[in-house]
């Protein structure tokens, strides 16, 4: 294929997408493309779509209009195509969304050895470096219930990195926690930050925006209404509506 | 559940050895009250199994998103819940011969199997389902953004969780059904009640045969809930107290 070679190929291309809900226009002709590698940070109120875009971006949600196109293969209602994309597309969830029933080993290696059909002590040694790297090797045998808030949202991320994603979404992942367990999480999720892969971040949190992402993008009543660099947006954002935003946002930090 | 399980051969296993020991009415029958209690228990575990792979399917049945089916299913269980199992029995034993093809014959006891099972299933199948809509979203969500097929999310995920809700009530069902098998004594399945029937006919002495087969009942019925207690603690693991 004429292709230009994949590193400069964005990784997620979403054009001219609509969602609805009912009445509700969620999503609004929504275009936007991310690189490889890129920390983008999505922002906006409640109920802005943010979390709609994340979630069309592996099919939790359907779009009713527009394309998305992650890594070269169309997300439609193709399954082969849905399965493909699923495996290269991690997700991290407000509320952790563990499988209560499994112990903590278990949970890393669920997906590996089901989808990758990994063997069963390849997935292990992998959990277990995974877990060591989010600071929770100790914790393998216990079961999520038996974890704090923050520890079970690092649980989480390792589940998610444990399929090797090249994408890795995360919807809100701090707003569920206890505030004492904040920082626990974004220090994992600054590291990954760091280490190269393309993580498109829904977040609350002004101050890993600000210091960890690449790319700031502003969501308001279902349009990007800006698409900038941490430092433009924060120090003088464009848009009236984003300027009210983060007067109201801007405490403590 | 091991330990239960054993308990229960061993007991199918000996209890000619204390009957055969009591005094008139009981002790010349034992063999009988032996083998009725045997029946009594293949029954159960037959029409248990078979009706706990019934309650999946029609509890997942009455979830589809495709109408005949989740209609057929509906129909099932309204059609089952709604009529006495009595009458359920002799339907199928007299409907079987005239239904299946000449030289294929079915005993008693499969109709009473089977009957049974459909019975027993029909209950189960709304156990299933309240126990899969108990399943939080987000569950289904974390194992669809895995990758995990429709099938491995149901298989890993949604089944193992709405089992340790559904236990409960399935145990319950299976409790009933020990004691709902006797009513297979009317199309003269050799079970335990039918044994208690016949020698208390010949003995004329219904009161210790009736109490001794309340008694062999009672520790069927023990056996059953001890194993499926056991089932529940080990499905319990990782949940909250």
């Amino acid at each position: 294929m004429n292709q230009p070679p994949p590193a400069s190929r964005p990784i997620i291309e979403a054009r001219r997408v609509n969602k609805h809900f009912g009445a509700f226009h969620a999503l609004k002709d929504v275009s936007a493309t991310f690189n490889p590698g890129q920390v983008t940070a999505i922002i906006g109120p409640s109920g802005s779509g943010k979390s709609t875009f994340l979630r069309t971006l592996n099919r939790l949600e359907t779009h009713d209009s527009g394309e998305i196109i992650i890594d070269g293969i169309e997300l439609n209602s193709n399954l082969k195509n849905l399965d493909a994309i699923r495996r290269e597309v991690g997700m991290v969830f407000q509320n952790f969304n563990l499988f209560s029933h499994l112990s903590i080993l278990r949970n890393v290696t669920l997906a590996p050895m089901r989808v990758r059909k990994m063997s069963r002590s390849d997935a292990e040694t992998k959990a277990r470096q995974l877990l060591e790297r989010v600071g929770l090797a100790n914790q393998a045998e216990k079961y999520p219930l038996q974890l704090s808030g923050g520890q079970q949202q690092r649980v989480a991320i390792a589940r998610a990195l444990a399929m090797d994603p090249k994408v890795l979404l995360f919807d809100e992942p701090t707003s569920a926690l206890d505030p004492e367990m904040v920082n626990e999480v974004l220090t994992v999720m600054r590291e990954l930050a760091y280490s190269g892969i393309t993580m498109l971040v829904v977040t609350h949190e002004m101050g890993f925006a600000r210091e960890a992402a690449d790319r700031i993008v502003f969501f308001d009543e279902g349009v990007i209404l800006e698409d900038s660099t941490p430092e433009a947006f924060f120090s003088n954002p464009a848009h009236p509506r984003a300027r009210t935003f983060l007067s109201q946002v801007r405490h403590g930090f | 559940m091991f330990a239960a399980m054993i308990g229960l051969l061993v007991f199918l296993w000996g209890l000619a050895v204390p009957l055969s020991a009591a005094p008139a009415p009981i002790g010349p029958a034992a063999g009988q009250f032996v083998e009725g209690a045997r029946v009594t228990v293949w029954l159960t575990l037959i029409a248990g199994s078979v009706g706990v792979l019934i309650g999946i399917i029609a509890g997942l049945g009455k979830l589809s998103r495709f109408r005949p089916w989740r209609w057929f299913c509906d129909t099932y269980v309204w059609l089952i819940r709604g009529t006495p199992l009595l009458l359920q029995i002799l339907f199928v034993w007299l409907v079987a011969p005239t239904v299946l093809p000449a030289g294929f014959d079915l005993s008693d006891f499969a109709c009473a199997a089977i009957a049974l099972s459909l019975n027993v299933g029909a209950y189960n199948t709304e156990c299933v389902r309240a126990g899969i809509l108990a399943v939080p979203h987000g569950q289904i969500e974390a194992a669809h953004a895995l990758g995990l097929t429709p099938w491995q999310t149901f298989l890993d995920v949604v089944l193992p969780q709405s089992m340790r809700v559904a236990l409960p009530a399935l145990a319950n069902n299976l409790a009933s059904l020990v004691k709902d098998s006797s009513l297979a004594y009317a199309i003269s399945v050799v079970e335990l009640t039918m044994v208690g029937y016949r020698v208390q006919a010949e003995s004329y002495q219904p009161v210790p045969v009736f109490i001794t087969i309340a008694a062999i009942y009672l520790i069927l019925t023990t056996a059953f809930t001890t194993l499926t207690a056991a089932l529940e603690a080990q499905l319990a693991v990782g949940q909250k107290r």
